[in-house]
């Protein structure tokens, strides 16, 4: 599979006619990294479909507002994101009594998930880090799961290089603490 | 060493690893999908005309019904005092202000021109007579 230049792409979108093939091509390059981002988030693949559909979605409307300086990865992370989080807040509001905590519903039905491949200590680190706080929770999946830079997350999530750092610390702190660790 | 053993845990590559999965072909199908959703909704929206009226123009309204209360306000203010009632005959003003009636204001003439012709005394056998003559009383037998 070829990877398309951002660049390539970018003019291709911002096309009045918007461009279909263009559109193509980010969906090529972006949408399964998008997706694994979005699906450490809300777990379920349903949920996950529903959140990349809706990033995309958005994409697509916002695209001639995108300003090529802050770089058509750090863009769509953002967006995927900050859609994620929503759909986490709205399902909060729709589906759960206010006393029930959606982190630990997910967390209970990571067990009976068809599409959860992990084993016993994978589990448990999926149900350790569903325990972590919103931000925390990001900030180790994107540093853990997928190397990402320090910088880049900066770029994504908006926060301060030294305040992430912080918050990855944290975060394996309390999931070593949880995992029974030290 | 069982502590240095649990404390590469988290290190571990098996649990660097996704342990999620999808169900196939699905993100080879992921792009019709979408495009089939975005087609629907651009198909289905339909533009609401709605009576959306901006803030600027609210206070444009507001304070041009103000502005008119004030100009109107003004105008009746300045025909009042432009009728002479109270501007031109400040007195005549003050007797309709005191609801005094023509009987009355007749008397308050005549209290002013005694004023500037008689003395105390004539004024108050004026004022005597006059009052007796209004109410017919027997003007010879006052005087004899």
């Amino acid at each position: 599979m070829p990877e398309w230049d951002d660049r390539e792409i970018i003019e291709g979108i911002q096309n009045p006619d918007k461009d279909d093939k263009a559109f193509g091509m980010l969906l090529e390059k972006y949408q399964e990294r998008l997706y694994w981002h979005i699906r450490k988030i809300v777990i379920g693949h349903d949920d996950a479909d529903d959140v990349l559909q809706n990033t995309m979605v958005k994409v697509w409307r916002s695209v001639g507002n995108f300003r090529a300086e802050s770089g058509l990865y750090t863009w769509l992370y953002r967006i995927a994101t900050n859609e994620a989080l929503t759909f986490l807040r709205q399902k909060k509001k729709r589906t759960f009594a206010p006393w029930v905590d959606v982190e630990q519903k997910i967390s209970e039905s990571l067990e009976s998930d068809a599409w959860f491949n992990g084993d016993e200590i994978q589990l448990k680190l999926q149900q350790a880090i569903l325990k972590l706080p919103e931000k925390q929770r990001i900030v180790f999946n994107m540093k853990y799961f997928d190397e990402v830079k320090y910088e880049q997350m900066s770029e994504i999530l908006g926060t301060s290089v030294g305040a992430l750092k912080a918050s990855y610390h944290h975060a394996v702190k309390k999931i070593k603490a949880m995992l029974g660790e030290d | 060493m069982n502590k240095d053993r649990k404390k590469t845990d988290l290190q571990q590559k098996k649990l660097k690893e996704h342990p999620f999965g999808v169900p196939e072909g699905y993100f080879e199908s992921f792009a019709s999908r979408l495009q089939e959703r975005i087609r629907e909704e651009e198909s289905s929206h339909v533009p609401v005309r709605r009576m959306v009226i901006p803030a600027k123009f609210r206070i444009a309204m507001a304070a041009a019904v103000v502005g008119l209360a004030l100009i109107s306000y003004s105008i009746i203010r300045i025909n009042a005092t432009g009728n002479g009632a109270n501007g031109s005959f400040p007195e005549m003003a003050l007797l309709e202000e005191l609801q005094v009636f023509d009987d009355d204001r007749y008397l308050y003439d005549l209290i002013d021109e005694m004023d500037e012709e008689m003395n105390e005394e004539e004024a108050f056998a004026v004022q005597a007579i006059e009052y007796l003559a209004i109410n017919d009383a027997e003007m010879v037998l006052l005087f004899e």
